[in-house]
């Protein structure tokens, strides 16, 4: 059965939609149905296919088999055009904004724009859309160019954008996966705004905390099947989990193993001046340790975590077991440091080039021909791919293919993947497994523990906290580049980071010199 | 229709030569013409590999004709100051390497965008030339030796055939072969990302601005051992034609991307089409418009397979 939320009929009905490509099945039977005024929640691990029902209720595809009914009609969407001239708006996970314009050219792109004789009518344009901003989003800079919003401003033009006509329904592809916990809630406030208005609010996320708190009514995808749909408050998130996994999977925040605490050894000892004017960090990194960075999006865990890697400017100390590190990334690597950056496809891998050689890339030299020949031996390339494509699980087609033909979980995968088999004492990973699926996020974390056991400091940037409470030994919260808060036993609550974070912590957590004396 | 999308090109080429073959068997098709083509081309070919290198990391190069025209006023200015064969390819390949290294900075160590910095640096290097040379042709004092490196035969190959295989065995063994290979790739692929697993991008860029200005100098050297003289626009022609072989080419293999095999294949179809054109005695505003014509088709049916995709 499809959801329908109380009081309201569902106005939009997917009845057993299929679409295959070639022998893939993407959708093999969904169902699926919103209500005015819901807030419905798409789950479903990666590749469950939530995208594809995605493009075609944007009329990008056209189902094989099945029905969509609108307003008990059937209905065909042709195009685009067609879903907007239904009322239907779209928010991508990747934002759609020209960088140049501002909130109030972007809300106009592809409109009529209001016009004094042949010259557009900028104030006209601007009182629309401050009208429409009024609403949702009072204090967005509306003559900002969208380059210089931030994250959770930029989501609020977009949205800004897609009410500018008569909205029925908004779909938004995970919406707070780059945004800070205050910008989510803000988020949060605006769905719930809009769904009181009676637009219906389709969101898909991979942060079950959000789908509960947030959603109405839910729909689970597994295999292009729909497997579960009914109302959030009769179901609870373990029910859910069982329900995208098929009971078989973790739910990859799982309870946290018991990993004996040992005061290892110094890896890292740091104390620098780095990125933005006034941030300073000092830190040091146990061996065996996994410690969590946290902190509201703009606090500086990204570029902390570069500065360690060499990779901007930073001045003061850097130690690793008592060396210092230079030499920028190339430096770091040959003394055992790794790096996962936050955005794999602008910083992760080249596209261009294959699965392996994008694996091989970090260390070329490893893959020799022979040891003073610079030439790298494709067998050799080949042997590492598919031997870290076995330890990983890496789902690929074929490791000649390009990484864009990956899944985000195994395109992350290969990111951890690049470092296997060398000995790692310091491990920077930022945003572990953003938009990765339940499974593979469980995998990766497997693997994060992996390095830790056999030896290496490990500090994690995540803007999860579920993840963060799951991961972390010891957790470090920033905030305005300065590390403000060092938890961990039992002064590490999820209470304790987020009022960190918020810069809320009272004095004795605001020092991290007392802190250190609290843990040990 | 995955055949022609993958190989279009080469089956184009193939095509190209066929159609001529029946068109002009005696001429065209005779072994003498096609080896004159493989010598015809092979100066264009030298300069647009030069250009491959610096497409492969996603740059260009707008400063490579006139590295030509300068190789060979330099080289002509210098046998009349009594330099020897050796010394002036020495020089003329260092100041060359020195040229693509100064566009190479400005690119990668000032981030000034590549078409802006080697078009005024080539604009630069113009007038250098102009002012060397005085404006005139130079032909006084170039020793026959020197001549003998850009015509004849050698093993049954034309001379300048020669180079060109050298030059192409070289560096596709260096873009395919090797780590500097690979990280070319790889920065054109994704710098960010490239910089960020420990790549030298910066001086990697620089090195293939630097072996670009200096094939373009072998080829400038080249042809003025050929024609016997220098002229200081003489390398004027091959800006276009060079990008053309390996727009052309970046058709032919691999996924869109730059490569030897692929600018060979380019300009193999540009040599080709001006040559049997040329045979056929047909004008030759009619050969540019048929080369504008294949280069546009070749993109086009690549676009058609995306699409298809």
């Amino acid at each position: 059965m499809t959801g329908g939320s109380e009081g309201h009929q569902p106005f939009l009905v997917l009845d057993g939609i299929t679409r295959h490509f070639g022998a893939t099945r993407a959708l093999d039977g969904a169902d699926f149905g919103v209500a005015p005024g819901e807030v419905h929640a798409l789950v479903g691990e990666n590749g469950a296919g939530k995208s594809t029902l995605i493009k075609l209720l944007s009329g990008l595809y056209q189902p094989g088999a099945g029905r969509i009914l609108i307003d008990g009609e059937p209905a065909v969407i042709s195009g685009p055009p067609a879903a907007e001239a239904l009322g239907f708006r779209f928010i991508h996970q990747e934002l759609n904004l020209v960088p140049h314009f501002d909130a109030v050219g972007n809300a106009w792109i592809g409109r009529r724009h209001p016009r004094r004789g042949p010259f557009l009518d900028r104030p006209a344009m601007r009182a629309h859309v401050a009208a429409v901003a009024a609403r949702i989003a009072p204090d967005l800079p509306l003559d900002r160019p969208a380059v210089r919003l931030t994250p959770g401003q930029r989501q609020m033009a977009e949205i800004v954008r897609a009410l500018m006509t008569e909205a029925r329904l908004v779909v938004m592809d995970e919406p707070t996966s780059s945004l800070s916990e205050t910008e989510a809630e803000r988020l949060h406030t605006v769905v719930r705004q809009l769904a009181a208005s009676g637009t219906a609010v389709l969101f898909i996320s991979h942060r079950l905390d959000e789908v509960m708190a947030l959603a109405d009514g839910y729909t689970v995808l597994r295999g292009g099947r729909t497997v579960g749909a009914g109302r959030i408050r009769e179901i609870d998130r373990a029910g859910l989990v069982r329900l995208m996994s098929g009971g078989s999977a973790s739910t990859g925040s799982a309870a946290k193993t018991d990993r004996p605490l040992s005061a290892g050894a110094t890896v890292l000892a740091a104390d620098i001046a780095f990125g933005p004017a006034g941030a300073r960090a000092r830190l040091d990194i146990a061996a065996g340790e996994i410690v969590g960075l946290y902190g509201l999006v703009g606090a500086g865990r990204s570029a902390l975590l570069k500065a360690l890697w060499g990779a901007v400017p930073a001045h003061g100390i850097m130690r690793l077991a008592g060396r210092p590190l230079a030499g920028g990334p190339a430096g770091r690597i040959a003394e055992g440091v790794i790096y996962v950056p936050e955005d794999r496809r602008r910083e992760g891998f080249a596209g261009a080039l294959s699965i392996a050689d994008n694996l091989a890339l970090a260390h070329l030299s490893d893959f020799r021909r022979a040891p003073r020949l610079p030439m790298p031996a494709r067998r050799k390339i080949d042997a590492f791919a598919r031997q870290v494509g076995a330890r990983l699980r890496l789902v690929a087609a074929s490791l000649d293919r390009s990484p864009l033909t990956l899944s985000g979980g195994n395109q992350q995968k290969l990111l951890f993947g690049r470092w296997l088999g060398r000995p790692v004492r310091l491990a920077l990973i930022d945003e572990p497994t953003r938009g990765v699926d339940v499974g593979a996020k469980a995998e990766i974390h497997d693997e994060i523990r992996r390095l830790a056991d056999a030896g290496a400091g490990v500090i994690a940037a995540t803007s999860d906290i579920e993840e963060l409470m799951a991961l972390s030994d010891r957790v470090l919260v920033m905030n305005g580049g300065c590390i403000v808060a060092d938890l961990a036993g039992a002064l590490l609550t999820r209470d304790a980071v987020v009022a960190a974070a918020f810069g809320h912590a009272s004095a004795d957590l605001s020092q991290p010199q007392n802190q250190a004396a609290a843990v040990a | 229709m995955t055949l022609l999308r993958r190989y279009g090109t080469l089956l184009a080429l193939a095509l190209i030569i066929a159609v001529f073959a029946v068109a002009s068997p005696g001429a065209f098709g005779s072994m003498a013409n096609l080896v004159n083509i493989t010598q015809q081309m092979s100066l264009l070919a030298i300069v647009a590999i030069g250009a491959t290198l610096v497409m492969v990391v996603g740059e260009f190069d707008l400063s490579v004709s006139a590295v030509v025209s300068f190789a060979g006023i330099a080289a002509v200015s210098l046998f009349g100051a009594g330099f020897s064969i050796a010394s002036v390819f020495a020089l003329v390949l260092v100041t060359a390497l020195a040229m693509g290294t100064v566009s190479g900075l400005l690119v990668a160590r000032f981030a000034v965008p590549s078409f802006i910095a080697t078009l005024a640096f080539g604009t630069i290097i113009g007038g250098l030339t102009f002012w060397i040379s005085d404006g005139a042709t130079l032909f006084s004092g170039i020793p026959p030796a020197f001549r003998d490196l850009g015509r004849g035969a050698l093993f049954g190959l034309p001379v300048p055939t020669l180079w060109l295989i050298g030059t192409a065995a070289i560096v596709w063994l260096l873009l395919d072969a090797t780590e500097f290979g690979r990280r070319l790739y790889a920065i054109g692929g994704n710098r960010e990302a490239a910089r960020l697993v420990g790549l030298p991008v910066r001086r990697d860029m620089v090195i293939a601005f630097a072996l670009s200005a200096g094939l373009a100098a072998l080829a400038g050297l080249l042809l003025a051992a050929r024609l016997g003289s220098a002229h200081p626009t003489g390398g004027g022609g091959y800006l276009l034609s060079a990008y053309a072989a390996v727009f052309l080419g970046m058709t032919a293999f691999r996924e869109g991307e730059p490569s030897v095999p692929g600018t060979l294949v380019g300009a193999a179809i540009i040599a080709v089409v001006s040559n049997g054109l040329t045979i056929l005695g047909v004008p030759s505003f009619l050969q540019d418009l048929m080369t504008g014509a294949i280069i546009l088709a070749a993109v086009l049916v690549r676009q058609f397979g995306r699409a298809g995709d």
